[in-house]
Order: C-alpha cells, then structure tokens, then sequence
C-alpha cells in the first residue's frame, strides 16, 4: 500500500541541549543555595541522608540530578541518571512542556496545574523542592521574570538578595 | 434546580486541549498501554501540513507512528479492510485521526478490536459490548460535530455506542486550522442545536447539562468573531472544544425535534444540516416555550452570562434566549456577506417544499405534529 | 470565558442516578460481564440496614459471592490485603463497594491486587503505575459525599509501617456509580452536613484554585447550586428524598470537579487537622472554606464573587454590588455553618474550638496548631493554590479558625 508510510521520532537536538543547559544551571544554582541560603539549607536539613532527587524530560531526559550530601548540603550531579537510585523524580512529560518552562511560559505552579509533569516519589518532598526551586529562580532571574516563575516574589533583606545572589551566581558559575 | 428522577450518563471521553497539547499524546497512549499508534487522515489534510504537525509533535518522543493519508471521502468496508492489515501487520496497537475521518477511524477501530467482519452486525443501538482498543480524535474545525460523539455514519449505516467515543480528543490550535464559512458555521451550528436541545430538553441531567453548558457558551460567544476575523486563533481552539463537548452531551440526551426536522430538511433540499438546524432552533424553541415541559428560561445562563441573566426577570428568560439565537443567525448571515442564510427563503428552500419536510419529518416520528411542523417551517422560512 | 491555556478534563465513570437506581445492578453487572460479586462495606453501612436493601433489590438475579463489612474507618493495608484474599477464595470476578470514602479507597485497593495478581500493593503506587484495566468495580456511595466513587485516586495507609500510600490511575476509576437516594436516608445530621460541606468544598475549591477549567467550572457550579437548595433541608429532614437525591448528585458532580481541577489550601489544612488531630474530614472543610476564599480573596476573588449566583439565586446577585459579592459569599458559607450547627444540636463545629470528640473533650488543643502548621508544609494540594502560604501564614489561617474570627486580610503577605 503505498499510502502508507511510517516516521520514526527522530530527536529535538536543539531544544535538548536548551533544556539540558538550564538544567546544569538550575542543578549548580541550588548546589549553591544550599550552602548559601539558611531556608534552602534547613529544606535540605530536613531530607533524608543521600536524599536523591531528579528533574527529567520523558522519555529520554535530559535530567538533573541533585544529591544531599555527607555535609548535609545539596550535591548537583549532572544529567545522566544511569545507575543513580532517585528517591523523588519530577518529570516532564515531553521536550516541549520543558521549553514551556525553561523559557519561563509556564511557571513550575501552572506547569503542575496543567498537567505537565508527573512526580514520583512522596510529594512531601515534592513541596519542599518545589519551595527550594522557587528560591532559586529568585535568586538566578531578574524580577520580572522570577514574577512569572514563582507565585509570590518574596520580600527579602537587601543582604540576602544582593549578596546571596552574586554569592550564588559566582558558585553556580564555578561550581562550588 | 431541576433534577430527573432517574437519569443515566456516560462519557468515557478524556478531553487534552490547549497549548502543545499534541506532544502530550505519547504520554496518554502509554497510559493507554498503546506505544506505536497508527495515524490516519484524508489526503487533503495531509497536503494542509496537518500530518505534518502529528509527525513533529511525536518527534523526541520515542514513538514511532505509521501514517495512512488517503482515507476517501466515501469510504467503504473494503477501505477498512485494507487500512485494518496495515493495522494488524505493522504491529499498530492505536488510532489517531485527524479530523472528518472520524467515522473511518471507528469502524476500523472496531475491527481491530475484533475482526472486519463483526462490523456490519454492530450498526444500530448499543450493539457493541466491550472497550475497544484506543482511539484518539484530534478534530479540526471541518467536521460534522459528531466526531467525539457515540455515533458513526459509515457506508450508508448509523452506528451507536459509547464504546465508540474515542478514548482520547485532542483539541490544538494547531491543527484547528481556518475553514470557509459555510463549513465552519454548520458543525458549529450542529454543536450548537445538539448542546441547546440536551439542555433544554423535559429530561435533562446534571452532568451531560455540564458539557452542553460549556458548549453553548463558547459558541456563543465564539463563531461570530471566528467568522469576521479567521486569524482568531483563541476563537477557533474554543470552537473546536465546543463540538467535543456537545458531542457528549448529545450522546447522553435525547434527541431533539431540531435535529430531527434539520436532517429531514438537509437531506430533502440539498442544505448543510447545521445550518438548517441553525435556522430552525429558534422556531422550534418557541414553540417549546408554549409547552411548559422544556427548561427554555435556564438557557439564559450560558447565552449571555451570569450578570444578564441574574438581571432579567423570570418570566422573560426563556424569550430573550430564543431572542439572542435568532440575533445569532442574523449575525452570521452579516458577518459571512450572505453566504450563510437567515431564513430558509433565503437558503433558496422552496415553499412548496415545506409540506414535503413536513411530511417527511412526521412520517418518520410519531411525536410529530402536522400543523406544529408546519408553523414552525413557515416562521423559519419567512424569518418571523 | 477564561479559556486555560491548556487543561484535562475526564470522567468514565458510568452514573446511574434516582430513587430506584439500585434495581439496576443486575443489568449492570450483566454489562460488565459479572456474575459473581464480592460487596465491600463497613459495619455502619450494614448496621442501617442498606446491605440488606441491596441484597434484596438483587434478589435471585445475582450470585453475590462474598460480603464483607470489615473496612474501618480509615482505609488499612491489611483489610486490603484479607479481602483480596476473600475476593480470590470466594472465586469472585467484580466488586461492589458501598459505604463512604474508605470503603471506596479500599475496594480500589482490592482491585489493584486480585486484578495484577500482586502481593505488594506498594509496587503500583504513586501516578500511572497501572497499564490495564482492573476487574469490574461498581461503587454505591452512602455519603454525600466524598465524590471517590468518581475520582482515580486511592489513598491506603499502612498502620504497621506509618506509611500513607496513594495511588492515582485512571484505571482506578469505578465502572459505573450507582447514586440512590435511599443511601444516604439514614444519615445522621451531624455526618449529613459535615460530607455535605466537603462536597461544596470540593465544587469551591476547584471553581476557584488554578487548574479550573470550563468543563469542571459546569460541574461545579451545578453542585454548589444543588447543596446550596438541599443541604440544610435534609439536615432538618433526614428524610426528604429528593433533597438526599440532589446532594448525591452534587457530590458526585463535585468529585468529578476536584477530580480534574484540584483542591488548594482548604484541603493542606484540613488534611493535615484531620492527621493530626483526628477531626473528621468534612468538618475541617466547613470550618476552613471560607478561611481558604478569605486568604485567597486578592488572586480570586473575582472567582469567589460569580459563585454567589448559585449560592444565593439570581435575585441576590443581581441586587449585590459586584465588590461585594466575593464578601458575600463568605458570609454566606459562615452562615451555612451556622445553621448546620443549629440543626445538629451544635454537633457541626463552626470554629476548631468548638470541635469536640464524643466524649465531649476539645480535638483540636491550640497548643498544636504549630504542629499543624508544619504538617500542612508537606501537602501537595497547595500546588493548586493560587497563593503561597509558608509556615506563618498556615498557622494564622489556623488561628482564626480555631477563634472562629474571620482573617484579617491586612495580614495577608502578597508579594
């Protein structure tokens, strides 16, 4: 029948490699929040030991994987997810809700009311990333943005906004 | 608020619209168990780019998809045959149709969930027994309005059963290309009359009343704009959501005398049956009004909105309903410059061939009265 | 209308809805291809006397295989675990579940194991575990309601383990609900109002909070308008038929409304009173919704305002200035509470303090409002909640609740 044909799914190399890169800073960027900010730190002080958790794009990644380490602080361990037990996966269901996302269309509370992510693992923890992701992007995104990302922008100190973000950016960068 | 004493539902539909709402599709066919869907369309929408847009929304997916683009304009048993081996031989466990194949895809989706020959012995009522394998719909706006419903028209015989309603209807602006007016108005029309009647109706229930509710509205307040003005994206994308909710609705209610009397006449005179429907709902409501059976004054609500019909005494709600539908139809024969009709005199129907539609009308329905047929074709026509 | 940017809707459970609707198990089953159902029930539900009805209603027509009335109150991992073993030694092939929220959580339980053969429930827990459907499952609720009979949501604890498994799956949703005005009959006040005000909860809640969409908005609007006419009434009149028929089907259209849209901070709070403290679910609910639109007022309150036309008719809401209307439906929540609380002999709590177990003693100790505030921290259903609440803002929210003040909405931190 030569009507008929069949299209294998091929790959979105471009958008991949968007997402994967916002996700390497997202994964630094709360690396560095947990050693710089006190209510990262106490979420993270909450976790279990080795608390694992991932932010993935279905079917394939890429992801984020952030670990809590021995020091109690959180450990970004990069996109691959092979091998790692993950105690709490948040995942997008396809490459384009990611871009929604990460290019700030769609804030992590409209994300999750519109169906685009499937958390497995308890959501207790679940909200206490949510909380921690929320921090972070007031940290990483200027306020016009953050304002999109996050339900309400908090009203923090001058110190722990100024300071805490070139602290963060400059760890986020260097990676410590 | 009026509740039946009895009353049945059932609408196993799932309902994805919105913003990249195809790319969710291998997601829901996971859920489904399906991982290689079969995708089946009319040749002239695949030259539109619309298989085009499938294609690109399964892409990092990880699903393959097989694509068949020629479903006809009249297709037959033996098409469904021949799609139902491409089915069965490249290991298919899905169906996504695009738009008005709707009906193709139904009758190939009960043969593969059994084999082609069990087709024909399942037209008429509720002769299908068990769930069929997954079926995704994803309309565009050329339709006839029954595609997520429980019915389908196929090689001259009707079929029902909810087991036919997809599993899965994606609506994506995407693919909810403009149409030309007639085409447009008609299936809009169809959901209209379809979700006006479910609402109206002596038995109506709660909840196929939420579906027509929602449709009713978004209708109303939709198809005038998307007529004036094709690149209303946001417009067309509710339309489309319209046609699948009162698809549901309509599969859960009785079927009204607008719908009855507006494909006796579509079929006798050569017209859409949307838009005969259309010209008609209004006479046929007014009548209804008389009766006292129809809930006609709760139509208010959804026509115009909670501050209009909150302000509008009781006793005046049923006719300023009827008022606002027949404004509709004024509407639309302005916005289309004529092209839809008001009245059926200017639908070219001739007078002669009312009594014909009558006639017609009433033979097939013992419900029917003569000279209340007649009174309602005659207001219709003259657009009193 | 508002048309999200994107949205879900469903809903395949079959309703079968009136004052006779129990007759139509025998063809219901037939239609499932059932022949030997196994009931799931609690001893409340026996003791007024529906067992009986049903077992009557369906006469010789059915081969019921097995009854079982040992769910508690609460669902449990080992009842889960002994039914399904009943299920497999009775050689039953569906279920009928009737009773409330916990023997509707149970029977979904059930069919999870007798359906995949497992012996660990935990396996399939968390989203979309399962991949096929389950065996037959007809539910008959006889409170008005949970709305479970029409959600794909399970929640099991395991009592030994201090685990709280849910299970969320389409899979999970019943067959067919069968809504009978003869279950709900019986139902004493004090139980009638309390599910009556977690069933408008329920339809607010999703109204109002972030993933309503158009078609659950109808649903919701159709529940509030039918608790709003028939909720004090059978209160008053346990034995008004239609007015029992109405709240069944409001509770079913706002369980098919939460089911899609969510519930926000009303559910946090209540969900964590109610773990904490033992109050039972639909009593946290009255007491908390109006906290819940009040905390919420200045993201949508433009929402809280349209639902004054079901609440209170067309006359009111004409006759009501658009500002007020929001403030009006407050009031007129607060005022439901009250009048239930006068209909029951002052077993509805208006405010946590007045809360009180059997024994007449206080459940909820303002001592353990911090508790309960942190407790609510770990509860997902503030997704969906248009506003943020952190630790303070919970415990303020608690604190009037507990007074029975309204909030003092210059209190209210917005970013």
């Amino acid at each position: 029948m030569n009507n008929f044909r069949e299209v294998a799914a091929g790959k979105k190399w471009l958008k991949r490699d968007y997402v994967a890169i916002m996700m390497w800073f997202m994964g630094r960027a709360i690396q560095a929040a947990s050693a710089v900010d006190s209510a990262v730190k106490k979420e993270f002080v909450d976790m279990p030991d080795s608390f694992t958790f991932a932010l993935s794009v279905m079917p394939n990644g890429p992801h984020m994987i952030v670990e809590k380490d021995k020091r109690g602080l959180a450990r970004y361990r990069g996109w691959n997810s092979e091998g790692k037990k993950i105690d709490l996966d948040m995942k997008i269901k396809n490459i384009e809700a990611a871009m929604l996302i990460f290019t700030f269309q769609e804030s992590t509370a409209l994300a999750t009311a519109r169906d685009r992510l499937v958390v497995d693992g308890e959501v207790a923890h679940a909200c206490a990333i949510v909380r921690i992701l929320d921090i972070v992007e007031v940290y990483l995104l200027p306020k016009i943005i953050a304002k999109l990302a996050v339900k309400r922008y908090p009203g923090w100190s001058f110190r722990r906004k100024y300071l805490g973000r070139v602290l963060i950016y400059v760890r986020t960068i260097f990676g410590f | 608020m009026y509740l039946p004493e009895h009353y049945e539902f059932f609408c196993p539909v799932k309902i994805n619209s919105g913003n990249r709402a195809l790319e969710q599709i291998p997601f829901e066919l996971d859920a489904l168990n399906a991982r290689k869907p079969l995708v089946i369309a009319r040749k002239d929408d695949s030259e539109r780019g619309l298989v085009d847009v499938i294609i690109d929304a399964f892409k990092d997916s990880g699903v393959a998809v097989g694509i068949f683009d020629a479903v006809p304009s009249a297709p037959d048993l033996k098409l469904i045959r021949d799609v139902f081996n491409i089915y069965r031989d490249r290991g298919h466990d899905a169906v996504i149709a695009i738009g008005p194949v709707a009906d193709t895809a139904k009758m190939l989706n009960l043969a593969v969930s059994g084999k082609p020959e069990d087709i024909e012995g399942c037209a008429g009522e509720n002769l299908i027994k068990k769930r069929l394998k997954p079926l995704i719909i994803v309309p565009t706006l050329a339709g006839t309005g029954y595609e997520v419903s429980k019915y389908a028209f196929f090689a001259g015989r009707i079929y029902a059963s909810h087991f036919l309603m997809p599993h899965l209807a994606v609506i994506d602006s995407r693919m909810t290309i403009p149409e030309d007016a007639v085409t447009t108005v008609a299936t809009a029309l169809t959901a209209l009359t379809h979700a006006v009647e479910a609402y109206t109706c002596p038995g109506k229930n709660p909840l196929a009343d939420a579906y027509a509710y929602t449709a009713i509205q978004l209708i109303i307040e939709h198809l005038v704009n998307v007529l004036r003005n094709q690149r209303d994206e946001a417009g067309r994308l509710s339309l489309a959501n319209s046609h699948a909710m009162a698809a549901c609705a309509f599969s859960n209610a009785d079927v009204g005398v607008t719908h009855k009397l507006g494909k006796v006449m579509g079929d006798l005179c050569h017209l859409p049956h949307g838009l005969c429907m259309g010209m008609l709902l209004p006479h046929v409501l007014e009548r209804e009004m008389s009766g006292g059976s129809y809930h006609i004054s709760d139509l208010l609500l959804p026509v115009t909105g909670f501050d209009a019909y909150a302000g509008t005494a009781e006793n005046l709600r049923a006719r300023k309903a009827v008022e606002i539908l027949r404004d509709l139809m004024k509407d639309l024969s302005k916005a289309s410059g004529g092209a839809i009709p008001r009245t059926l005199k200017d639908a070219q129907v001739s007078e002669y061939a009312l009594r014909d539609i009558a006639q017609e009308a009433v033979g097939n329905e013992a419900i029917f009265d003569m000279d209340d047929c007649l009174k309602i074709l005659r207001e219709a026509w003259e657009g009193r | 209308m508002d048309m999200p940017g994107y949205y879900e809707f469903c809903c395949r459970v079959k309703i079968i809805s009136g004052h006779d609707a129990l007759e139509k198990i025998p063809d219901t089953l037939a239609e499932l291809n059932a022949v030997r159902p196994m009931i799931v029930t609690d001893k409340g539900v026996v003791g007024a006397g529906l067992i009986d009805i049903v077992v009557n209603t369906i006469g010789n027509r059915v081969n019921i295989g097995a009854i079982s009335e040992d769910v508690p109150p609460d669902s449990d991992l080992r009842v889960v675990n002994s039914l399904a073993r009943l299920y497999r030694d009775k050689d039953c092939d569906s279920l009928i579940a009737i009773g409330g929220g916990s023997v509707m959580d149970t029977a979904k339980g059930i069919n999870i194991i007798i359906s995949e053969k497992a012996d660990d429930l935990m396996r399939f827990s968390g989203a979309n575990a399962l991949k096929r459907a389950l065996r037959p499952l007809i539910a008959i609720p006889t409170t008005a309601g949970t709305g479970s009979e029409v959600t794909m949501v399970a929640v099991i604890k395991d009592h030994e383990k201090h685990l709280k498994m849910a299970f969320v799956s389409n899979f999970l949703l019943p067959d067919v609900s069968i809504v009978d005005s003869r279950t709900t009959l019986t139902l004493p006040p004090a139980i009638t109002a309390a599910t009556g005000m977690d069933a408008l909860s329920h339809a607010v809640e999703a109204y109002t909070c972030l993933a309503k969409n158009p078609l659950s908005d109808a649903h919701a609007l159709a529940a509030i308008r039918l608790i709003s006419d028939n909720l004090l009434k059978v209160t008053v009149n346990p034995g008004d038929k239609n007015g029992r028929l109405g709240m069944a089907s409001a509770a079913t259209l706002a369980g098919i409304a939460f089911g899609n849209s969510m519930v926000g901070m009303v559910h946090t709070l209540g969900h964590s009173v109610g773990s904490v403290c033992g109050v039972p679910h639909g009593a946290c609910m009255a007491i908390l919704l109006p906290y819940g639109l009040e905390y919420n007022m200045h993201k949508n309150g433009h929402l809280t305002a349209e639902l004054l036309l079901p609440m209170a008719g067309a006359d009111v809401y004409a006759a009501t200035p658009k500002e007020k209307r929001a403030q009006n439906v407050i009031a007129l929540i607060r005022r439901m509470n009250k009048d239930l609380h006068e209909a029951t002999g002052g077993r509805h709590a208006r405010f946590f303090k007045e809360a009180l177990d059997r024994g007449g003693k206080e459940m909820v100790p303002k001592e353990r409002l911090p508790r309960i505030s942190e407790t609510a921290l770990r509860d997902g259903s503030i997704f969906y909640n248009p506003e943020d609440l952190d630790y303070k803002d919970f415990l303020m929210v608690l604190e009037a609740a507990w007074e029975g003040k309204p909030l003092d909405m210059s209190m209210i931190k917005k970013g």
